[in-house]
């Protein structure tokens, strides 16, 4: 597991670029994580509950699932060419991407800046 | 803050471009050597704002970058409402060659980022007599295709910022945040439509140029070709792959950049360039 993803929801709070680029977002996020799953809600641009799972069947609109190994050069302070972006993993086939993909699109920086906060310090 | 002003010439152009009158947006600065910049799909010529400001440069070569019809201050042809925008590699050479005509352009020296630079391959194979160099920025002769089109024109989303979001992390993470965003602004501003549209050769078979580099001779036009490390749309390796085939071409990674090596990080940019632009001044 890589991803710190119970600290999601302090460094969402007051994030500028977030609230720039989430207007109306309602989104049921499931972020893969090896083989942790993870349930991000969205409400109006807002992180109301980050839960770890396993879900039995839980209800999602998106799902980004790829490998502790991936995620963890993701998050590397510089990432490496082809680790820096969700579209750089995609591209390389690192990512599964499923779901609502005109949702995705629609909020592509959201999604984008919500990932890149976890990179941050204060983990 | 002090006024300033760039020395940088703007103009309208009114041309006929591939069989219909256009009124065509057209930047310049400087003199000497004719240096043609092509702006990558759904953006336009602020693109190139650090070459037309770098006094180096503009001594020697009159750096020139036009919008394409559809893109920036140049208009659509009049009749647009009806028409789905789509460029075509042949309509992308004979529009680059009109331009050169208009503004009577003795064999210049043309540079393109993205579509620009595979157009660039393009003219480098069927047209290379009329150039004295070609540069390619990121320059690759297929792209795989690891995105949907749908959503860079549809009404349920803002085509738009979604544009700008697709091609946001194509810029190396370490370029200047204000760069970075600049260069997605005009990514932004792009019309309804126009960025898909420009993706049409580029992504579909008409643009897949790869069976056809051994074409180009890079005894009749020098062919240079560099790509910014973080580019994943067209990564070193594609552009490398391209390079392979091509004899003589000269291509070279810029690490620390990436798909819009000219606006993410203008500054850093030239200092690969201008060992280029030396060598091509130093051709005559």
């Amino acid at each position: 597991m890589a991803l710190p993803l119970e600290t999601l929801k302090e460094r969402a709070a007051g994030d500028a670029l977030l609230a720039r680029f989430g207007l109306d977002f309602d989104c049921a996020l499931l972020v893969g994580d090896g083989d942790t799953d993870w349930l991000v809600e969205i409400e109006r641009g807002v992180i109301v509950r980050v839960a770890k799972g396993p879900f039995i069947m839980p209800k999602t609109d998106l799902r980004l699932r790829a490998a502790s190994e991936t995620w963890q050069r993701f998050l590397e302070p510089v990432p490496p060419p082809g680790y820096h972006d969700l579209l750089a993993l995609r591209r390389y086939r690192r990512i599964q991407i499923e779901g609502d993909i005109r949702l995705m699109s629609a909020y592509l920086f959201y999604l984008k800046r919500l990932f890149a906060l976890l990179r941050a310090p204060g983990a | 803050m002090k006024a300033t002003r760039e020395p940088v010439t703007g103009y309208y152009l009114n041309v006929e471009i591939l069989g219909r009158p256009q009124r065509l947006y057209v930047e310049e600065a400087g003199q000497g050597i004719p240096l043609l910049c092509l702006h990558t799909a759904g953006s336009d010529t602020r693109q190139y704002r650090g070459l037309m400001n770098d006094a180096g440069i503009t001594r020697d070569f009159r750096v020139i970058a036009f919008d394409m019809p559809w893109h920036g201050k140049s208009s659509p042809p009049a009749g647009w409402q009806t028409e789905e925008y789509r460029l075509t590699s042949a309509d992308y050479a004979r529009m680059v060659l009109e331009v050169c005509d208009a503004l009577a352009l003795e064999r210049p020296a043309v540079m393109g980022c993205s579509i620009g630079g595979r157009i660039a391959l393009v003219l480098a194979m069927e047209h290379a007599q009329r150039f004295r160099a070609i540069i390619g920025l990121q320059s690759g002769a297929s792209i795989d295709p690891y995105y949907e089109l749908t959503w860079f024109h549809h009404p349920q989303v803002h085509g738009s910022e979604a544009s700008a979001a697709y091609v946001s992390g194509l810029m190396a993470p370490m370029s200047p945040e204000a760069d970075r965003w600049e260069t997605l602004w005009h990514y932004m501003q792009s019309g309804p439509g126009i960025f898909k549209g420009d993706l049409y050769f580029y992504r579909g078979a008409d643009g897949d140029i790869r069976a056809r580099l051994g074409a180009i001779d890079t005894r009749v036009c020098p062919l240079y070709l560099l790509t910014g490390e973080y580019d994943y749309s067209v990564s070193p390796e594609d552009t490398r792959a391209a390079a392979e085939r091509i004899k003589g071409a000269k291509f070279s990674v810029m690490p620390k950049l990436g798909h819009f090596p000219m606006s993410e990080n203008p500054a850093l940019f030239l200092t690969y360039l201008r060992p280029v632009l030396a060598e091509i001044r130093g051709r005559g």
